[in-house]
Parts: structure tokens; C-alpha cells; sequence
């Protein structure tokens, strides 16, 4: 039964899946049995994703497909469902770029792949990664950039972090980013994809 | 390629009549995928020319006698074959009582920010029936209230399908007497005032630079998008329009055809008043990496396609710019006319593009805005050399930056790469 909700939500049959988990909800299935479901499926979609088999449509259908049924669960759930995460990043568009689809795509798939990804969104200026590298103790922070004018804003950030004690990993990334630019800013590396995000992740940190 | 020549050596005693004509031959003769003289080459300024001229880039937008004379120092200064300064003007975004959907340096961003757009979902799904059923009507008494705040009014006139009403409907033109449409009728006409103004100078910038000697950028036209494209970035935003994929395709599908077709007339009315035969398409969604192939052959490519095959055979040169990499698509783009249409390439690898269409369209860009910011003067000097080379082999080329224009670029490195593109760029 949970594998129907799996297939359902991975090969994006939208209204199968969400009645599905209606279903399965009415029938008595522990509501984190059903959360676990979407996870599967999110881990199936992460592999499609990185295989080249699924895009950007099928990333945000399938964060459509499991908001409604985390909303559906919800009222249901007794206990704290969260799984052991294996470690933190921060993540921001940095100060004067206001691009987010690169930045969210990283979040998304760092996310399924079992990192607690803090996200301060688009814009950032220097002092608030300051503030969140000393507040939220990341290991890695991923810099994004979509325009050129993020290059500096890209170096002055590191520079801030490094002065202030940051003594973990940076990743950027974003349209107009090549190793150039990583040596540039200072960064430690910089990634083409989401998938070399979570590749770079799990080096530094561990899978 | 022939032997080296110096740079300086190669214009000298030319007078500006002498340089604008082999400047312009020397773009043409790219662009129809001929072998000029040597590689034209093209800098799109931008935002640079604030950072060499010491204003902000808010002044660069709205000062237009300071952009045109500093326009005018750097062209002078690194003799491209064309210049300009930035594609996006914001007269008529201010004049309107601004829009929703892009921001402007000192509009919501800092002097010094870089002009962006804001993407949103500013058609809803329910609205779809309505686009497709009169896209006119939808657009200006439900979607301009939208997104420009002070044309709120619009929303108050009847359908305008009841144009068609002769007589009769005259008994409803009392309407536009009301208050709130009085005022965003004055808005509109701020912003055709202002447009009109803009556009004045844009040709008497080109005028003036042809007085220098310097040919018109290849960047002029009418400007249009992919269909897809269209629905995308100032109607369904991103994350709408790929669940559309999904959840309404053939929806999707019949609004682009819609789009195509008056598309296709403004642009080629747009170029037939004006006798500038090109059109501008910047492309976005296109890339490698938002939709896969068997997505992007149902939904993009035909109306794209479509819309570049009917230019052309109404004499039009399509300017494309196909931004982010388009690697995994160039075959499609091979299915094009041979020396008709014409692409600017951002991030693909430009020697695949000389390979795969090197005999299928002029190829502009090359030069990573990257290498001309933090690389030194011998990178810039040898890959200038290379793409001169490969890319530039047999002729239908026109370097660029990939992204067309250079802020943040340093000018030491662009006089290089100017430099080494006359020397090692003669045929």
C-alpha cells in the first residue's frame, strides 16, 4: 500500500497520490508510515533528478505533492517526526541578487538528501551570514549567485565570515560562477548543479 | 588567418565614414555567415561604463547625456567595431508609477544594484481560460491593474470586446470619465511620453555613434520572447509555469499558440515601420537544466522554432540569445536555415556551438565575463587567441562577452582582449 503512495508521488500522478494518502489515512496507517512514503519518493525524484531522468518540473510538483500531504497528516501526528539530520548548512543569495530558483533547487535536494539547510533567502547582506554562521554553526556555507555584479559581494562575505571565526567549508554557485570566481572570492569550491551542492556536502561533511 | 598585425597599426588614418563602413560590413558579413575582414568584435558595455565614468549605476539609467558621452569615451577609447551602453531602460517602469515586476537601481534597490526582474505568479491558474479566449481584454482590465499599481482603473471598463458594439457602445464610454480611470489613462500617457523620449535618444545614440565610426549593436530590434518564455517570465513566474507542465499542459499549449501569432505580427510590423529587419529574442527557460528533452521538444521548441522560420521568411534576421547552456539542445538548433538567424551563447561550450552550427548561424559570444574580471592579461590574451582560432574559423563570428554586457569587468583586460582580437582576428 505505501508503495502505491511512493510510485503515485514519484511518477507525478498528483491527484492518485493525494488520494492515496487520504486513503491510507481513513484506513489507519500511522501517519509517519505515510510521511515516510513521501521521503521514499523524495529520495527517488533526488536519484531521477541527478540521473538526468527528471527537472525543475518534477522538483516542484513534488514539493506541491508533499506539502498537501504533510498538510493532510499534520493534525494527525502525535509525535515529532524528524530523522536524524547528518549536518547543517546555510545557504543565501548573497547582497544585491535577488535570484532564488538556483538557491532553491541546492535546498531542496541538500534537504532529501539529510541536511539541515538553514536558507536566509535572497539578497543577504554580509552581516547577516555573519550572524547565522555564529547562531546555526554550520559546516558548509553555499553561497548563490545568479548575476555578476555577486562576485564581490560573494568575497566580502567570506572575508566577513573568516574574520568573525568561520572555520568550515564555502560552496558557491549560480550562473556566472566558474573556478575563476571561486578563487576569486575565496570560496573552497563552487559547483555547476545541485547535485555537485550535495556531492561537495558530503565530502566535507559525510553522507 | 593571416600573419599578425598590430592593433593600432590596422585603423590608423581611417576617417569615421571609412571605419563605420568596414565596421558594419565586417558585422554583416558575420551575421550572413560570411568570412569578414577579421573577427567584429562588439562591447556591450553596461553597467562598466559607470564604474569608468565614477557615477552610480542609477545615473547611468537616468542620465542620458552622462551615458552617451561616457558611451562615447570608452568606444573611442577601445575601438570596438559596435558599442552600447545597457539594454533596459527604466523611463517608462518610473513614468508608469512603476511595475511589480522589475526593479531598477535606486528603485528598490540601492543606486549601485543591478537591474533585475521580479518573478511572480501574475496570471493565476483560473485566469488561463480568459488569456486564451481574449487575450487582449484579460491583459489590460485584469492584469495591468496588477502588476503597475497606478493603472488600478483599467479595471473599471467594460469588456473591450464591446468595442465592437459601434453606436452603442459609445453610450459606455462614460466610464473613462471616472476618476480612477482618468488616472491611469494619465499614467499610461506618462509612460508613452516617456517612452517616446527614450527611444529618441536611443536613435540619436546610434547616430551618434555611426558619426564616430562605430556600427549599430547587433542587440537593436523588435523585441519579443519563446512563447513559452512569454508565459513564463512576466505571466505564470517559474514555479506556475512548470506545474502547468504537469497540471494543465494542453492549456499551456494552446495559450502559446496565441502568443505566437501576435508575437509574430507586432515583430514583423515592428520591423517593417522601422527597416531594422531583426529581432531580439532573449530565451530563458530553454536551457539545460529546467525541463527535460521530451519536455522541451512538446513545449518549447516548436513555437520557438516556428517563430524564427517566420521571421525569416518575412526578411527577418532573428538575434537570439540563448542564455544559460544550451549544450544538450544544439542539435535542435541545427534544424534552423543556414545563415538566417543569428545566436548570442552565454554558457555553452562555444567550440561544440562552432562545431555543431558553425555553417548553420552567426555565433556571438565567447569571452567569459569572468576571465575579464579576475583573470590576468595573459589568459585573456591566449583565449582570445583560441576562440579567435576555432570559433572564429571561416568567419560567421562576432565576439562578445557571453552575457553581452561587462560590469565589473577590469579595462586593462578588455583592452587586451579588444587588442588580441584585431591582431589575431584578421582572416
Amino acid at each position: 500500500m505505501t508503495n502505491a503512495l511512493v510510485e503515485a508521488i514519484a511518477d507525478m500522478r498528483e491527484e492518485d497520490a493525494l488520494a492515496l494518502a487520504k486513503k491510507q489515512l481513513a484506513d489507519g496507517t500511522p501517519p509517519l508510515e505515510i510521511l515516510d512514503a513521501c521521503r521514499e519518493a523524495m529520495a527517488v525524484i533526488g536519484r531521477r533528478f541527478e540521473a538526468g531522468d527528471c527537472f525543475v518540473p518534477e522538483l516542484i510538483m513534488a514539493g506541491e505533492m508533499l506539502k498537501q500531504i504533510s498538510e493532510l497528516v499534520k493534525p494527525k501526528l502525535t509525535e515529532a517526526a524528524q530523522a536524524q539530520k547528518l549536518g547543517r548548512v546555510l545557504i543565501g543569495t548573497v547582497e544585491g541578487d535577488i535570484h532564488d530558483i538556483g538557491k532553491d533547487i541546492v535546498t531542496f535536494m541538500l534537504d532529501i538528501n539529510g541536511y539541515e539547510v538553514k536558507d536566509l533567502g535572497v539578497d543577504v547582506p554580509t552581516a547577516q551570514f555573519v550572524e547565522a554562521v555564529r547562531d546555526f554553526q554550520p559546516q558548509v556555507v553555499g553561497l548563490s549567485g545568479f548575476l555578476t555584479l555577486a562576485y564581490d559581494p560573494m568575497k566580502a562575505t567570506i572575508a566577513a565570515m573568516r574574520a568573525a571565526g568561520f572555520t568550515g567549508q564555502v560552496m558557491i554557485g549560480g550562473g556566472q560562477i566558474d573556478d575563476q570566481i571561486r578563487e576569486y572570492t575565496g570560496a573552497d569550491a563552487y559547483g555547476k548543479d545541485a547535485m555537485a551542492a550535495v556531492a561537495l556536502a558530503k565530502t566535507w561533511i559525510g553522507a | 588567418m593571416a600573419t599578425v598585425t598590430s592593433a593600432a597599426a590596422l585603423d590608423a588614418g581611417k576617417t569615421a565614414q571609412q571605419l563605420l563602413g568596414e565596421r558594419a560590413k565586417r558585422l554583416q558579413d558575420a551575421l550572413q555567415l560570411k568570412q569578414p575582414d577579421r573577427v567584429p568584435i562588439q562591447l556591450g558595455f553596461g553597467y562598466m561604463l559607470a564604474e569608468m565614468g565614477g557615477i552610480t549605476r542609477q545615473e547611468l539609467h537616468e542620465n542620458a547625456a552622462k551615458e552617451q558621452e561616457l558611451l562615447e569615451k570608452a568606444a573611442l577609447e577601445f575601438q570596438p567595431d559596435s558599442a552600447m551602453s545597457v539594454y533596459n531602460n527604466p523611463a517608462s517602469s518610473l513614468a508608469i508609477g512603476g511595475d511589480r515586476m522589475t526593479r531598477f537601481p535606486g528603485h528598490g534597490l540601492p543606486p549601485n544594484g543591478s537591474f533585475q526582474f521580479v518573478e511572480g505568479e501574475y496570471m493565476k491558474p483560473e485566469d488561463y481560460d480568459d488569456f486564451i479566449a481574449d487575450t487582449g481584454d484579460w491583459a489590460v482590465r485584469k492584469y495591468w491593474p496588477r502588476v503597475f499599481p497606478e493603472l488600478g482603473g483599467l479595471a473599471l471598463l467594460p469588456p473591450l470586446g464591446m468595442a465592437a458594439f459601434g453606436h452603442y457602445n459609445l453610450y459606455n464610454l462614460g466610464v473613462i470619465q471616472a476618476p480612477p480611470v482618468v488616472k491611469s489613462l494619465q499614467f499610461l500617457a506618462k509612460a508613452a511620453e516617456a517612452q517616446a523620449v527614450a527611444d529618441a535618444r536611443a536613435v540619436s545614440s546610434v547616430q551618434r555613434m555611426a558619426a564616430l565610426g562605430f556600427a549599430p549593436p547587433t542587440f537593436m530590434g523588435a523585441l519579443v520572447e519563446a512563447p513559452f518564455d512569454f508565459m513564463s517570465d512576466t505571466l505564470r513566474g517559474m514555479r506556475g509555469i512548470m506545474l502547468d507542465i504537469h497540471r494543465r499542459p494542453e492549456k499551456l499549449l494552446a495559450a502559446m499558440d496565441k502568443v505566437l501569432k501576435f508575437e509574430l505580427e507586432h515583430a514583423i510590423g515592428w520591423c517593417n515601420a522601422t527597416g531594422i529587419k531583426v529581432t531580439f529574442i532573449p530565451l530563458h527557460r530553454g536551457s539545460d537544466g529546467f525541463m527535460s528533452l521530451p519536455q522541451f521538444e512538446k513545449f518549447y521548441w516548436p513555437t520557438l522554432k516556428a517563430m524564427q522560420l517566420a521571421l525569416v521568411d518575412a526578411g527577418i534576421m532573428p538575434f537570439v540569445f540563448y542564455e544559460g547552456v544550451w549544450d544538450q539542445r544544439l542539435k535542435y538548433l541545427a534544424e534552423l536555415p543556414k545563415g538566417k538567424t543569428s545566436g548570442l551563447f552565454q554558457f555553452s561550450d562555444i567550440y561544440k556551438v562552432k562545431e555543431v552550427l558553425g555553417d548553420v548561424m552567426c555565433i556571438a559570444g565567447g569571452m567569459r565575463n569572468s576571465l575579464l574580471q579576475a583573470g590576468t592579461a595573459e589568459e585573456v590574451r591566449a583565449e582570445t587567441i583560441k576562440l579567435c582560432r576555432e570559433v572564429g574559423k571561416g568567419g560567421g563570428f562576432i565576439m562578445t562577452t557571453g552575457i553581452g554586457e561587462m560590469e565589473g569587468c577590469k579595462p586593462e583586460l578588455v583592452k587586451v582582449w579588444v587588442d588580441t582580437t584585431k591582431e589575431y582576428g584578421v582572416y
